[in-house]
C-alpha cells in the first residue's frame, strides 16, 4: 500500500466574502495523473496556487510525503512541487537555458558556470523529448514551444508532484498528443502529476483519477473507470437551480440583418462567419481562451484583423467596417471585459464618462456646458436606474453593478444598432445583474441587434436568442430554443463531442 | 511509448551569413551598430577629422557614456534613476571639499560614500517602500542637487591641489587619459557582471517578469539594490572625474549628463519598461551620440542646433524599433484592406 507523496486537506480560501475554495481535500499517489476539473471560475486555479505556496489559504493544510509545508513559494519548491502557470511566466529577453535554469543557476562562488547550466538543460528538454537551441531568446520561440520550456523548467527542478494548470490551451493537437504521451512517460517513473483540463477527451485519454470541482465546492472524487464523458459534464455544471425559462425572450421574427461577418480571422481567431438581426440577442458561449473575446474585438474593428470582411447596417444604410471609428460611426457601442480599465474613466465623474461618447449630441460647437453634460447624464444614469443617480460623482465611486450601468448608459445616447457585450455582469452582486438582464432584452426588443460573451451559463441562456459555442476559434456549434441548455454548450465548450475523433 | 518522436525547433541557419543573421535577430544592439554604421559612414565623409583626432572623440564618448553604463543597470531591470545626474554634482563638490582639507584618496572615498548612501536611500524607496522609480528618483535629483549648493556654498569648489587635476588631464597610456581608461575598465566591469555573475544576469529577468522572477526564487528586492547601488557609484565616479579634470566642482554640473545618458542608453536598444537591452548596446549608444557631436562641433553648429539632432537621432532610433514597425504595419494594412474592401464593393 503506498501512500500519497501530496495530500491537501480541507483547504478553505475566500476572496471577499466569496469562497473560491470551500473545504477541498485532494490526495495524489506516486505515477498518477489526477485531473482536476470544473467550470470558469470554480477554484481550480485558486487551489493549484495553494498548493504551490503562491496564495495562502484561510484554513487547511498541505502534506508532503505525509509532513505539513509550510505555506511559501519556496517551501513549495523545495519540498518537490513543480507549478506549470496557466499564463506563461519566461522571461522573454532570456535565452531556452536561462529560463530552464531560473532563479537556479549553477554557480561557482557568484560566477554562473554556463556551461553546468547549458548541461542540465539539455538534460532536462532531452527527458521531455524536445529540441530547442539552448541559445535561442524565448521571445523568438513559438507559443507551443514557450510551453515546452515552461514544462522543462518545472522538470529540471526533479519535483514529486508536477502541477499543469491547462498546459493544451495553446497547443495544435499534434502538440497535445505529444504532451500527453510526455506526461505518462514522466508519471510512469514514478512522478506525480496534477492535470487541470477543461478538455473532457484529454483527461479520460491520461488520467487515473478525476476531482471535480463546482462552485469552489468538492463535488466528486473518483477513479476515471467510474466515470464517463456524459457523467463528467452532468458534475461540471449540476446546479441545484433550474433554469427559469419563463425569464427567456419569445421566439421572433428575424428582423433585419445588422451585423454581416464573414470568413474572420486574427490571433485566436481561425475564420468565423456570424450574423446578428434587428432585435436579436446572439450568445457566444465557450472556454475562457476559446477566442471570442478576440473574435469580438475582430469585428468591430478594435484590434486588427488579418482576413474577413464585415458590414453593418443601421438606418438603412450599409458600412463596412475597417477599424473601430468606422465601427462607432456605424452605431456600434462596446462594454469591454474589463470595465474599470477599458470601460470607464474611474477619476472622472459619472457625467464625464456619460459625456465621452457623446460629445457631437451635446456640444456640437466644442464647448462644454456643465449643466447641459448633467442634465444629458442624468437622464441616461436614471434609465439604467444607476443607484443614487449623482452624476457629479466619481465613477470609481461606486460598485461593479453600478459601474457597468455607467458604461451601457453612456452609449444609450447614440442609439446603438448594434450592442457588443463582453461578460457583462462579472463581479456584479446579483440584483445589478438581473437589472443589467433587463436593460440588454429592453435594447433588443427596441430594435438594437445585439452580441453577447458570457461564461456564466444561467446569463447566456437566459439572454440569447441563438448561442454559437466557440472552441479553438472556431464555432464548435450553434444552439437554439430547447437545444440550449447548460449542458449541452458545455459539452461543445469542452469538445466533449469530439472523443476519438 | 512514443519516446522516439521528437520535437525538432530552433535556429535552422547554416553558414557564416545564416548564423550572422540568427546571432543579429537574437541580439537587441542591432538597431544601434546600424545607426552608429549610418553616423560612422556620414562622420568619414564629412568630417574625417573625428578620426584623426579620436582622443577627442574618445574622450567625449567616455564623457557621455559612463553615467549612462550605470544607469543601464537600473533600466535593464525596468526602473529609472533620475538622480544620477544629481549625483554627479554633490559627488564632485564632496570630493574636492573633502580633499581639500584632507588628501585626495580621502575625498574621492568620501565621494564613493555619498554615492553609496544617494543609491541605498533610492532603492530602500523603490524596492521596500514600493514607490514608482521615476518619482522616488525625481525627489532625489532636486533634494541633491540643492545638497551640491549648501556643501558648496553656491560656488564652484577649486581644488587645491592643481598639480593632479593637470596630470588627470594628460594621457597616461599611449593616447588614452585616465577618463578614457576608467570609461572602459567600467564598461568591462558592468559587462562581465550582467554577462556572467549569477545577480547580474538575473537582472534581465527582473525587468523582464518581475513575477516569474520572484516566484523562480529570485531575490527581486536585493537586485533593485544592487543596480540602484551600480548606477549611484558610476555617477559618484563621474562626478569625481568631472572635478578633478577640471580642478574646480561646479554644483550646477552635470545638467544635461541626465538626459544624455537615458538617449545613450535608449539609441542602445534598451527598453524603458526593462527586460531587454544590454550594456554593449548602452556603449555603442554613446558611441553613436560622441562621435555625432564631435563631428558637429568640429563642423561649427552650435550646441542648440546639436541637441535638435540628438533629438531627432532618438526618435529614428525609436520608432525603428521592429516591434512598433509591426504595430504601424498592421494598423496600415488593416485600413489598406478597408479600402480595398469598400472599392471592391
Amino acid at each position: 500500500m503506498t501512500s500519497p507523496v501530496i495530500e491537501a486537506r480541507n483547504i478553505v480560501k475566500s476572496f471577499g466574502g466569496v469562497r473560491a475554495v470551500d473545504d477541498v481535500s485532494v490526495s495524489v499517489m506516486p505515477g498518477e495523473i489526477h485531473a482536476v476539473i470544473g467550470e470558469n471560475g470554480a477554484g481550480k486555479s485558486t487551489l493549484m496556487r495553494i498548493l504551490a505556496g503562491v496564495e495562502t489559504p484561510d484554513s487547511g493544510s498541505v502534506r508532503i510525503d505525509g509532513k505539513e509545508i509550510e505555506n511559501s513559494a519556496k517551501a513549495s519548491i523545495d519540498a518537490g512541487i513543480s507549478l506549470v502557470h496557466q499564463e506563461l511566466s519566461l522571461i522573454p529577453e532570456m535565452t531556452v537555458a536561462e529560463n530552464i535554469m531560473l532563479g537556479a543557476f549553477p554557480t561557482n562562488g557568484g560566477w554562473t558556470k554556463t556551461k553546468e547550466m547549458k548541461k542540465i538543460a539539455a538534460d532536462t528538454l532531452k527527458e521531455i523529448g524536445v529540441e530547442v537551441d539552448l541559445d535561442e531568446r524565448i521571445s523568438r520561440l513559438s507559443v507551443a514551444l514557450r510551453q515546452f520550456v515552461e514544462i522543462a523548467r518545472a522538470v529540471a527542478r526533479k519535483p514529486k508532484v508536477l502541477i499543469l494548470d491547462e498546459p493544451t490551451a495553446t497547443l495544435t493537437p499534434a502538440e497535445t498528443d505529444y504532451l500527453l504521451s510526455m506526461l505518462q512517460r514522466l508519471a510512469s517513473q514514478g512522478l506525480a502529476i496534477i492535470y487541470i483540463s477543461h478538455r473532457i477527451p484529454e483527461v479520460f485519454k491520461i488520467c487515473n483519477k478525476v476531482t471535480i470541482l463546482r462552485d469552489g465546492k468538492l463535488v466528486t472524487n473518483d477513479s476515471i473507470g467510474d466515470l464517463t464523458p456524459d457523467k463528467v459534464i452532468d458534475q461540471m455544471v449540476g446546479r441545484e437551480l433550474h433554469l427559469d425559462l419563463t425569464q427567456r425572450r419569445p421566439a421572433r421574427e428575424l428582423g433585419e440583418l445588422v451585423l454581416s461577418a464573414k470568413g474572420i480571422k486574427a490571433p485566436k481567431v481561425n475564420g468565423i462567419d456570424l450574423e446578428v438581426s434587428k432585435g436579436q440577442i446572439v450568445g457566444l458561449g465557450g472556454l475562457v481562451g476559446a477566442g471570442r473575446t478576440e473574435l469580438l474585438r475582430a469585428i468591430i474593428g478594435a484590434d486588427p484583423r488579418s482576413a474577413g470582411r464585415v458590414t453593418i447596417t443601421s438606418n438603412g444604410k450599409k458600412r463596412v467596417i475597417t477599424g473601430y471609428l468606422s465601427a462607432i460611426k456605424a452605431g456600434v457601442a462596446y462594454v469591454p471585459e474589463e470595465r474599470r480599465t477599458d470601460g470607464l474613466a474611474l477619476t472622472m465623474t459619472v457625467a464625464e464618462n456619460i459625456f465621452l461618447p457623446n460629445r457631437k449630441e451635446i456640444s456640437p460647437t466644442g464647448v462644454m456646458p456643465k449643466g447641459k453634460i448633467s442634465a444629458f447624464a442624468k437622464v441616461l444614469s436614471e434609465k439604467v436606474n444607476l443607484r443614487p443617480p449623482e452624476v457629479t460623482r466619481e465613477a470609481g465611486q461606486y460598485s461593479g453593478g453600478n459601474q457597468q450601468k455607467i458604461v451601457i448608459a453612456k452609449w444609450l445616447g447614440r442609439k446603438p444598432s448594434f450592442i457588443v457585450l463582453d461578460e457583462p455582469t462579472r463581479g456584479v452582486d446579483v440584483g445589478a445583474k438581473a437589472e443589467i438582464h433587463k436593460l440588454v432584452k429592453e435594447l433588443a426588443d427596441n430594435g438594437a441587434a445585439v452580441l453577447v460573451i458570457s461564461s456564466d451559463l444561467p446569463e447566456l441562456l437566459e439572454l440569447s436568442d441563438l448561442i454559437h459555442v466557440v472552441r479553438d476559434g472556431k464555432i464548435a456549434g450553434t444552439l437554439t430554443g430547447a437545444e440550449a441548455t447548460e449542458k449541452s454548450v458545455m459539452s461543445l465548450a469542452a469538445g466533449e463531442k469530439l472523443v476519438g475523433a | 511509448m512514443t519516446n522516439q518522436t521528437v520535437i525538432k525547433v530552433g535556429s535552422t541557419a547554416t553558414g557564416f551569413w545564416g548564423k550572422s543573421r540568427t546571432l543579429l535577430a537574437r541580439r537587441t544592439e542591432g538597431r544601434a551598430v546600424v545607426l552608429f554604421a549610418i553616423i560612422a559612414t556620414f562622420v568619414t565623409v564629412s568630417q574625417p577629422l573625428v578620426f584623426t583626432a579620436y582622443q577627442v572623440t574618445l574622450g567625449r564618448i567616455a564623457l557621455i557614456g559612463l553615467v549612462a553604463l550605470g544607469l543601464t543597470a537600473v533600466i535593464l531591470m525596468g526602473e529609472l534613476d533620475l538622480s544620477v545626474a544629481s549625483t554627479l554634482a554633490v559627488s564632485g563638490v564632496i570630493a574636492v571639499t573633502v580633499a581639500n582639507q584632507t588628501n585626495m584618496a580621502i575625498g574621492v572615498l568620501a565621494a564613493l560614500a555619498a554615492g553609496v548612501v544617494v543609491s541605498l536611500i533610492n532603492a530602500f524607496f523603490v524596492a521596500i517602500v514600493g514607490i514608482n522609480s521615476f518619482i522616488a528618483t525625481l525627489g532625489m535629483l532636486f533634494a541633491l542637487r540643492g545638497m551640491a549648493f549648501v556643501i558648496a556654498d553656491e560656488a564652484p569648489v577649486k581644488l587645491q591641489n592643481t598639480d593632479l587635476g593637470i596630470a588627470f588631464g594628460q594621457p597616461l597610456l599611449g593616447p588614452l587619459t585616465p577618463r578614457i581608461m576608467i570609461f572602459f575598465l567600467i564598461f568591462i566591469a558592468i559587462q562581465i557582471f550582467v554577462s556572467r555573475v549569477k545577480a547580474g544576469r538575473e537582472f534581465l529577468a527582473v525587468g523582464g517578469n518581475r513575477q516569474a522572477a520572484y516566484d523562480a526564487g529570485i531575490p527581486v528586492k536585493r537586485r533593485i539594490f544592487t543596480g540602484f547601488i551600480i548606477s549611484g557609484v558610476v555617477a559618484s565616479i563621474a562626478g569625481i572625474i568631472n572635478a578633478v579634470e577640471r580642478t574646480s566642482a561646479d554644483p550646477t554640473s552635470g545638467s544635461t549628463v541626465l538626459l544624455a545618458s537615458f538617449a545613450a542608453a535608449i539609441i542602445g536598444g534598451n527598453y524603458l519598461k526593462g527586460g531587454k537591452g544590454s550594456i554593449i548596446g548602452t556603449l555603442i549608444g554613446a558611441a553613436s551620440l560622441g562621435m555625432l557631436q564631435v563631428a558637429l562641433t568640429i563642423s561649427g553648429v552650435q550646441i542648440p542646433i546639436q541637441e535638435i539632432f540628438i533629438g531627432g537621432i532618438l526618435l529614428i532610433a525609436v520608432i525603428t524599433d521592429p516591434s512598433s514597425l509591426r504595430a504601424v504595419w498592421g494598423s496600415l494594412s488593416t485600413t489598406f484592406q478597408g479600402i480595398k474592401n469598400s472599392l471592391a464593393k
